[in-house]
């Protein structure tokens, strides 16, 4: 990892998203053990994936990781902190509608 | 004749009723795909090695039990719809309303799945069995209640993407005390949050305007529940609440967030109005509860009734409105608007900031069990 340099690379994963009744959910994972680090950015290649109400789809696929600088990572890292507020629930979006 | 696959009771039912749909003409596949909404959850790292090293066994035994209580899934048959779902008359509901209920169930629906996709990549991602099996079970009760959200957006015509999977997606960073400061709070005022309108509409059946608030009651209770975990695991690190810092980001915390949701629950005054629900009083009565729920763990409460607290609510809220319409209005005036605005709500933080806060003592022990 170079202190300014982002490098690219692909990692083979599987993808699954359950757009069920009793389930609805999306999740990525990578089958070559790949981690993700902070800053890094993850795009899952091909078409998007749809599933229909009432089913699960799992297809493999091929995801294009781009490692963050060393810089970037650090940044990331320092003030990920502060964007905090993304966790919590407000039961409402922030836009303002009236 | 066909139903609704919305209106079915069990998945297959479902299934069954959406292929029995005749195919969609092009202009109704126009206007559904006009309505599509994209999730847009966001993705998060952590220190896993940190998380790793949690320890819970100076809390084995409340854990244990808290962990065999999830596990048995009391709710299990609770999120399908029976004869309590009553008919929604979508195309009669006055359209104010129509649009910040929407707004409800997206964002309540993408917080569920946000926090899914969080607590499956924690699952995934570490290794300390506690842990894991920890956040395995709350990512089943946030996919469960996503979807159950998200089947009464279908009833409103409205279907979510998840297209968002093939977008670019940046990988940001919290250390691990923020997602245990966040997710407990969040949990907790989800609950307060929920059994507070639950109530209300007990009270006032009459408001009741959308069967979806006859299911806050076991819903709120999972969101009680994942709150009492974390509430575990900062009883695992004394340091988490009772460092000089930490108690800082503590009160921040709390600042941030109550302040926060009383300015979104502001910006919607129709869905208050029809749930015959002040938000001022209804901001108050969360608060209310929360604090006396977050007295399991946190030194201090915020002091909500200082003199200053109300009054200052409102001036970040006013000035919220100010930033919204500059945004509006753009050009060097809208800009100047938005600046001011903004200067106005960060003095406005300032003082709720400085409020001196109500200490606490924490109780060795911090289990509670849902009692509103």
């Amino acid at each position: 990892m170079g202190l300014l340099t982002r490098t690219r690379e692909t990692a083979p994963c599987v993808v699954t998203i359950s757009h069920r009744f009793e389930e609805l959910s999306a999740h990525v994972k990578f089958t070559n053990g790949a981690v993700v680090n902070p800053g890094d950015t993850v795009q899952v290649q091909g078409p998007e994936i749809m599933a229909a109400f009432g089913e699960m789809v799992e297809e493999d696929r091929t995801a294009v990781i781009t490692r963050a600088s060393k810089l970037e990572q650090l940044w990331t890292r320092a003030t990920g902190d502060f964007e905090f507020m993304e966790l919590c629930e407000f039961s409402f979006s922030e836009e303002v509608m009236s | 004749m066909n139903i609704h696959s919305s209106e079915a009771t069990t998945a297959e039912e479902a299934i069954a009723a959406q292929e029995a749909l005749p195919p969609l003409t092009n202009e109704e596949a126009t206007q559904v795909a006009m309505s599509n909404t994209l999730l847009t959850p966001r993705f998060y790292t952590t220190d896993f090695d940190e998380m790793d090293a949690i320890n819970v066994e100076p809390v084995r035994a409340e854990w244990d039990k808290l962990i065999a209580g999830m596990k048995a899934d009391p709710n299990k048959g609770h999120f399908k719809k029976n004869e309590d779902w009553d008919e929604v008359d979508w195309d009669g509901m006055e359209p104010r309303l129509k649009a910040e209920f929407i707004d409800f169930l997206i964002s309540s629906c993408t917080a569920e799945f946000s926090g899914c996709v969080l607590y499956k990549e924690m699952k995934r991602r570490g290794s300390n069995k506690d842990i894991t099996e920890l956040f395995q079970l709350m990512a089943r009760d946030e996919a469960r209640h996503a979807g159950f959200i998200n089947d009464a957006l279908r009833e409103a015509g409205i279907a979510v993407n998840l297209g968002f999977l093939t977008q670019a997606k940046k990988y940001t960073y919290f250390r691990p005390k923020f997602i245990y400061y966040a997710t407990y709070l969040s949990e907790k005022i989800g609950y307060a949050r929920y059994i507070t309108i639950f109530r209300h509409l007990e009270a006032n059946p009459d408001k009741r305007f959308h069967p979806i608030f006859k299911w806050f009651r076991e819903w709120c209770n999972d969101e009680f529940s994942h709150g009492e975990a974390f509430a575990l695991l900062l009883k695992t690190d004394p340091d988490l609440t009772e460092t000089r810092m930490n108690k800082l980001w503590i009160k921040f915390f709390l600042t941030a967030v109550y302040s926060t949701m009383w300015v979104r629950d502001h910006q919607r005054p129709a869905f208050h109005e029809a749930l015959g629900v002040d938000p001022a009083w209804y901001g108050q009565e969360v608060f209310r509860k929360t604090s006396e729920i977050t007295r399991q763990v946190f030194p201090m409460v915020l002091d909500i009734d200082h003199p200053r607290w109300i009054p200052q609510l409102n001036k970040m809220q006013d000035a919220n409105v100010q930033i919204a319409d500059g945004r509006k209005q753009g050009g060097v005036a809208g800009w100047v608007k938005r600046m001011i605005g903004s200067a106005r709500a960060g003095m406005a933080f300032l003082s709720l900031l400085t409020i001196p806060v109500v200490h606490n003592e924490v109780p060795d022990s911090p289990r509670l069990e849902p009692a509103y």
